[in-house]
């Protein structure tokens, strides 16, 4: 059975993101080889898309690897500080543009809801990671990933 | 020099948006607002040229800014920059008035492809 959102298509929709809003290159995200380190700090944004399906749009990375993404969106220099609202901003801004596109993917439409960022991403009631994909953003480990509601676990809470 | 108000309620998305526009060749007089109401009070206080408004926005979304205005009689051209582009969107947009949208991620040549036909 194939999955409501197939890897490849995440994997574009991520490498047209990261081309058009961060990077004006499309080969600077790519697949990661081999395992994935452990993060110091990790940070994840995430947006939850409601409706026929439930799910959400995930991106975990290290907190000075979204620092720099943020300095990326923000025409910042390497050594500019990052405020915690412009991280924030930035990184919950690619979590709402990767999970529109998601969004955009489903049979039927549902509504998307509006960016999140926190250490770690909370429990989504009943859902399954869909697809995980490990990739590196200028060399550097940052996860994509779809979590998803099974329509039985959905009717099961309600029952 | 046309004027646009661009309402998103990420900054670091209005400054992309805005680079956007300039890079397409825009050179617009820029201002800015963080949500719907916001957009209202700035249209209602000084209408602009045209507005580019994101669709998923707390206090008020860009779909109920857009009927809004409308309703109050403002034809301000208006036009959607959303990271959602489905077909049903499209047609709710298109039904509100709105003269186009534009899914993000975009390009300036994405831009120039869209807001050249309806507003040069």
């Amino acid at each position: 059975m194939s999955a409501v959102v197939e890897h490849d298509q995440v994997l574009t929709i991520a490498r047209e993101v990261f081309a058009a809003m961060v990077d004006g290159d499309p080969g600077l995200l790519q697949p990661w080889d081999g395992d994935l380190p452990a993060f110091d700090q990790s940070i994840s944004a995430w947006v939850d898309v409601s409706g026929d399906w439930h799910g959400r749009a995930v991106l975990t990375t290290d907190k000075s690897i979204a620092d720099d993404l943020a300095r990326a969106l923000l025409d910042l220099g390497a050594d500019e500080e990052v405020t915690d609202l412009d991280l924030v901003d930035a990184f919950g801004e690619v979590a709402n543009v990767v999970g529109g596109n998601v969004k955009s993917l489903l049979p039927t439409q549902g509504s998307l809801g509006l960016p999140q960022v926190a250490p770690v991403a909370p429990a989504l009631a009943g859902a399954a990671v869909v697809q995980e994909l490990r990739l590196a953003w200028r060399g550097r480990p940052f996860v994509v990933a779809v979590w998803g509601i099974e329509k039985a676990a959905e009717e099961g809470n309600r029952s | 020099m046309i004027r646009v108000l661009i309402t998103d309620d990420s900054r670091v998305m209005r400054q992309i948006v805005i680079r956007t526009l300039r890079q397409a060749g825009y050179d617009w007089d820029v201002s800015e607002a963080s949500d719907g109401v916001e957009a209202l009070e700035a249209v209602r206080a000084d209408e602009p040229d045209v507005v580019l408004s994101d669709w998923n926005m707390p206090n008020l979304n860009g779909i109920d800014l857009l009927r809004r205005l409308r309703a109050e009689g403002f034809q301000t051209p208006f036009g959607f920059v959303t990271s959602e582009g489905s077909p049903e969107m499209r047609a709710t947009a298109e039904a509100a008035g709105a003269l186009f949208l534009i899914a993000k991620p975009f390009t300036a040549e994405g831009f120039r492809e869209v807001i050249d036909p309806v507003l040069a």
